[in-house]
């Protein structure tokens, strides 16, 4: 088991955030990490290929039941909810879609908040919705850690700032802040 | 949220009251359901575990499928359906008969389009369609093969990847009209499948976990897809044996695009583009 499991939702606004990080993250990342994005139907292997140009960590859309280890990066894929099981596997699932997002981010920071608890950090980036604010105030009452994108800093405010408004989030970061705090954190839980 | 022992609980009560065990399911996505539940019946863990005990055998039938997950469309991944036409079907070609079985075919969509496309390689006379699910509503829903035009209108898209265009050559494009198949009719947002089409498939319910081969067939492809994903690697694992032994050989197993065969039964397979074959062990 890794000490830390990062999960991060993004949506509108948030695909140079997450270029950016994944530049930033060093070889060797002792965490996992699930990705959910909102991203369009029918785009499916070349979005991998765009998110994975300049990203030294391996980054997979998983199949269901695979092994969750460090070094890999976890893409919600396409059409499925992604969920984090007890067992350290992930599973998916093809249920309809929550608030019209299949991936919901919600669903994966839930299944995450409840399988990881403390050693969960969720980070919730820029959207048009409100996706992953209910997930994000779950596992910060499981005893994870919260972070949400400055909404000042977000190309869309409205998903970070539902996260602000519903509940006390642990760090309000802009981009830089968000890849300077994710990519330093291995030197914190060594 | 009902917590991990209350899912226990309540697969417990399912379990002495009906004849149905989801012991063996996704923990997380099985809790994502019964949630869903207690919010659309507005109940609490006591009120659903009281509903079960007195629900009538058509209410019980309503919880199942209501738990269950029932999402299928229209030639679902393209890449996929060009196994099937390309590389799998082809191969059967010269058989006197094919025997395919969809297990979990929900509402059919998928069983359809097996159908169009056997006719339009011009195999369906030869070949017996089978296709179960656990949802009695689903199935019910398949037999009538009526769909909600809306709903289905982006999955046309995928019967133009599959029937109308050749990935192999891009310069081939065969206008099949969609009537050929299809009654559409806007007004009423309703999208049926021809007459013709509806009475050749054998629906039939069954619970996948009990493993009853309720076709009593063996089988050349059997199209079981993101069906598994609900399932446990154990669960996994027992019904991977099952479709072994219920394939003919050589057998075409077809899963959902992100589901793999993992664990002991990956000697039994051999993995090929986007399905998997039987192998002789």
């Amino acid at each position: 088991m890794a000490k830390k499991y990062i999960v991060i939702g993004g949506s509108a606004g948030s695909f140079q955030t997450i270029l950016g990080l994944l530049e930033a993250l060093p070889k060797n990342y002792p965490f996992p990490i699930f990705l959910v994005l909102h991203r369009l139907k029918n785009i499916s292997s070349g979005f991998v290929e765009a998110l994975s140009i300049k990203s030294k960590i391996n980054l997979l859309e998983p199949n269901d039941k695979e092994i969750i280890e460090a070094g890999n990066i976890y893409l919600a894929p396409a059409n499925y909810h992604m969920y984090a099981e007890f067992d350290n596997t992930i599973s998916l699932s093809t249920e309809e879609a929550i608030n019209h997002s299949r991936p919901s981010i919600d669903i994966t920071f839930y299944s995450v908040a409840h399988s990881l608890r403390e050693k969960a950090i969720g980070v919730l980036l820029s959207g048009a919705n409100k996706d992953g604010a209910e997930g994000l105030k779950e596992i910060k009452e499981m005893g994870g850690i919260t972070v949400v994108q400055d909404p000042n800093d977000a190309q869309i405010q409205t998903m970070p700032q539902a996260a602000i408004d519903l509940f006390k989030v642990d760090k309000i970061l802009t981009t830089e802040e968000i890849i300077n705090y994710l990519s330093k954190l291995h030197f914190l839980y060594v | 949220m009902v917590d991990d022992n209350q899912i226990k609980d309540i697969i417990q009560v399912i379990k002495k009251v009906a004849d149905y065990d989801f012991s063996d399911y996704s923990i997380k996505s099985f809790q994502r359901r019964i949630d869903k539940i207690l919010e659309d019946y507005r109940l609490d863990f006591n009120g659903l575990v009281k509903r079960i005990y007195s629900s009538s055998p058509e209410e019980m039938e309503k919880l199942i499928a209501d738990i269950t997950v029932n999402t299928t469309e229209l030639f679902r991944n393209p890449i996929v359906w060009h196994s099937v036409k390309y590389r799998i079907l082809p191969k059967l070609k010269d058989n006197e008969k094919i025997d395919i079985w969809h297990a979990g075919c929900s509402t059919g969509q998928e069983v359809y389009s097996m159908l169009i496309l056997l006719k339009e390689m011009g195999m369906l006379d030869k070949v017996n369609v089978y296709a179960s699910d656990i949802n009695q509503l689903a199935i019910d829903k398949a037999k009538k093969g009526e769909y909600i035009y809306r709903f289905n209108i982006e999955y046309l898209q995928n019967f133009d990847e599959v029937i109308r265009k050749n990935p192999y050559n891009f310069e081939e494009y065969n206008d099949v009209p969609y009537s050929r198949y299809f009654d559409i009719d806007q007004e009423l947002d309703k999208i049926s499948i021809k007459n013709e089409y509806k009475d050749i498939a054998i629906f039939k319910k069954q619970d996948l976990v009990k493993r009853e081969n309720v076709f009593y067939k063996k089988f050349d492809v059997i199209m079981c897809r993101n069906v598994l994903i609900y399932f446990n690697l154990k669960l996994q694992s027992q019904i991977l044996n099952f479709f072994y032994d219920n394939l003919k050989f050589p057998g075409y197993l077809v899963l959902g695009y992100h589901e793999s065969i993992l664990g002991n039964e990956v000697v039994k397979f051999h993995k090929k583009h986007y399905y998997y074959t039987k192998k002789l062990i």
